[in-house]
């Protein structure tokens, strides 16, 4: 297999030479990704946060010893990131007592302007409905533009079974939010 | 590529050429020119969706928690693995120079401080003394 074109490669490099310049790029160049998956993964500012700051850890410890060219290294972080919702999401599971940080679709309102904040907080709710595969489909394709190669590998799928995922989560996506789309005013 | 693929795939990744498979791309973006007015209705279709998606804002990390994540890199035990503790130290000396900058503004603070203050007295002393007893400076001061 020929070895796979990191554009991190150099930086990861500095990275685990110690580099305080390298440190910081990587800071501003991955902690915002994370952050924004863990997010939306988890719809939880708190817990995003406590994922995103575990993963960039997790990425000082594996930076030295990190073999270019059989992965990228933003894959690979994305991955761990994963493991970490995963684990809080289980955990959410087996404590049913515990409600969820589900927030209720606000719905359209017969007076409820259009502002932007509300059409982002109505996306938001629609998309921490979505079942969980659906939702990360979405995430990773649209938000964090992973290729669909990349996307499939980290959830362990076909890219034809991605395909169906993201199809599916889109539909739903659009029933939920049907009353905001374009010429759907008075509907 | 068929009508049926393109609007499938337009479905499934959005409006956006970049987001479609690469393997595919274009054929598809071939497909769309050829066939501008079955393409137009999935593709108006995909970038309302795309849009709403945009809506959702992405959350800026704090600086606190900026800081906590940089100081997780010294803790990871980065700096002395190879680098021979090279930013630590370049850390350690910018904080020694900033204590040894705030220690001199403090001392110097203090003489100029002291000195104003003894004067500022002195010129009290003299005033409230000359005014009370009749003293004259070279009685107060001596």
């Amino acid at each position: 297999m020929p070895p796979i074109a990191d554009p991190d490669e150099d930086l990861v490099r500095r990275v685990g030479d110690g580099d305080a310049a390298a440190i910081q790029a990587m800071v501003a160049r991955k902690l915002p990704r994370m952050l924004a998956l863990a997010q939306r993964m988890l719809g939880d500012p708190v817990e995003a946060e406590d994922v995103a700051q575990e993963a960039m850890l997790r990425a000082w410890r594996q930076a030295p010893r990190w073999a270019p060219g059989r992965a990228r290294f933003d894959t690979w972080l994305h991955r761990v990131a994963l493991n970490l919702c995963y684990d809080r999401l289980r955990r959410r599971r087996e404590v049913p007592t515990e409600t969820p940080p589900d927030r209720p679709d606000p719905g359209p309102g017969p007076d409820r302007g259009l502002l932007a904040a509300d059409v982002g907080s109505r996306v938001d709710a629609a998309l921490a409905r979505l079942p969980v595969r659906q939702r990360e489909a979405i995430i990773l394709c649209h938000y964090q533009e992973l290729s669909n190669i990349e996307a499939a590998a980290l959830l362990e799928i076909s890219v034809e079974a991605l395909e169906s995922l993201l199809s599916r989560g889109r539909r739903a996506l659009r029933a939920a939010l049907a009353d905001l789309r374009p010429g759907a005013e008075g509907a | 590529m068929t009508a049926e693929r393109f609007l499938a795939l337009v479905e499934a990744w959005g409006a956006d050429p970049r987001r479609w498979p690469t393997d595919e791309r274009s054929a598809a973006e071939a497909f769309a020119a050829a066939h501008p007015g079955q393409a137009r209705a999935a593709l108006a279709e995909a970038e309302s969706i795309d849009a709403l998606l945009q809506a959702s804002g992405s959350p800026a990390p704090s600086l606190a928690l900026r800081d906590r994540v940089l100081a997780s890199a010294a803790s990871a035990g980065l700096q002395a693995r190879r680098a021979g503790r090279r930013w630590m130290d370049r850390l350690g000396l910018a904080l020694g120079a900033g204590w040894a900058a705030a220690a001199c503004a403090g001392v110097a603070a203090g003489v100029m401080l002291g000195t104003h203050l003894t004067a500022d007295a002195e010129a009290d002393a003299i005033l409230y003394q000359s005014s009370l007893l009749g003293l004259d400076d070279t009685e107060v001061l001596g």
